[in-house]
């Protein structure tokens, strides 16, 4: 090597030594960028065969009969008439799986309103403590048993106010405001409760006046009013 | 010996020259890099709330709420993958936070399962 060439390779050197440093320096620089991510899945009740999500309304005046097939998932406060709706939707099916260390910031239960009664109403929202099938399940045998207003409000997941006056939060057709599950999926995530789902009741059973609601069911077909659970979470590293 | 040849040895030394360099800016006490971590400061760790917005059976939009007003100014990236498709936007968070509305530049069918990443850059 001569020495014009190992002047020029030096100089080279220092050149690349620099930009180097200074390329580190920059990479460097992302530790004092503010990046906030989150990632979110969302289960949704399409095609109307899929196992991923099931719903099926029970009722009382039917006992023994599953409507896991109907169009509608229906909740009704009413003399001997009472009926309620299971939901389940398999978190398992997310892709990427939702990891069990991940912290769940929200998740939220939506339900496409179609029906709505003359009053307000509060629908509780139970996490569904035992196994049961869309095709299965009837109010004979659904996991909460047949005595009206069991369980106890007191221990819903959360609840929706629905009805047409002013005042109710949700007043007009359309995907429901206020169903955060984010606690119960939070259990499903982190292995801690086992998940069958939701199951919707008024939260006084056994009206006089009879007030239902109705909510677009995953048998309607209808993707863009398909039952829905919108998952956000972070994956912790 | 060619040039091509003469060059190596010197290049080598001066990126022996540079990694110690680097190392010695890094703090690290060898030549592993990647050894360290660091936290990355976020915005917000709110509940943000996703929605997906649908037109024909594709997502065309999502909808990004109560974002606060700490991570106003920032840019709102967004990727949607139904494992088939993809889309994605981004959109600047106004000064005062809320909801921002990201287009997607293509539109994913929607299927069963979907995934939305979304991240914050900034402010």
């Amino acid at each position: 090597m001569s020495r014009r060439d190992g002047v020029l390779l030096l100089a080279t050197g220092l050149v690349l030594g620099l930009s180097l440093v200074q390329g580190s320096a920059a990479a460097l620089d992302l530790t004092s960028q503010t990046l906030t991510p989150y990632r979110s899945c969302t289960l949704a009740g399409t095609p109307a065969a899929t196992t991923v999500v099931t719903d099926a309304t029970v009722k009382e005046a039917s006992a023994g009969t599953n409507f896991g097939t109907a169009t509608t998932d229906v909740i009704s406060s009413a003399t001997v008439a009472d009926q309620r709706t299971y939901v389940r939707f398999d978190l398992t099916a997310c892709s990427p799986a939702i990891p069990a260390s991940a912290i769940v910031r929200l998740a939220t239960l939506r339900l496409y309103l179609t029906g709505l009664p003359a009053v307000c109403r509060t629908l509780d929202v139970f996490r569904v403590t035992a196994a049961w099938t869309e095709a299965g399940v009837t109010w004979t045998n659904q996991p909460f048993g047949t005595i009206l207003n069991t369980p106890a409000s007191g221990t819903r997941s959360t609840a929706v106010s629905v009805g047409t006056p002013v005042g109710c939060t949700n007043r007009v057709a359309g995907y429901v405001t206020g169903g955060d599950v984010t606690t119960d999926v939070a259990a499903f995530v982190a292995g801690s409760a086992p998940n069958f789902g939701w199951m919707i009741r008024d939260d006084v059973e056994a009206s006089a006046t009879t007030r239902t609601t109705t909510f677009s069911a995953k048998n309607l077909g209808t993707i863009a009013r398909v039952p829905e659970l919108v998952v956000t979470y972070v994956v912790v590293p | 010996m060619s040039l091509a040849r003469r060059a190596v040895p010197p290049i080598g030394l001066v990126l022996g020259g540079v990694l110690i360099a680097s190392a010695a800016s890094l703090g690290l006490s060898s030549d592993t890099l990647g050894a360290g971590s660091t936290a990355t400061p976020r915005c917000t760790s709110a509940s943000l709330s996703i929605l997906q917005n649908l037109s024909a059976g594709t997502v065309i939009s999502v909808t990004v709420a109560t974002l606060p007003a700490t991570c106003g100014g920032g840019t709102l990236q967004v990727a949607v993958n139904n494992g088939i498709a993809t889309g994605s936007g981004s959109a600047v968070i106004p000064a005062g936070g809320g909801a921002v509305t990201v287009t997607l530049g293509s539109a994913p069918a929607r299927r069963v399962t979907d995934q939305v990443d979304l991240v914050v850059v900034g402010p």
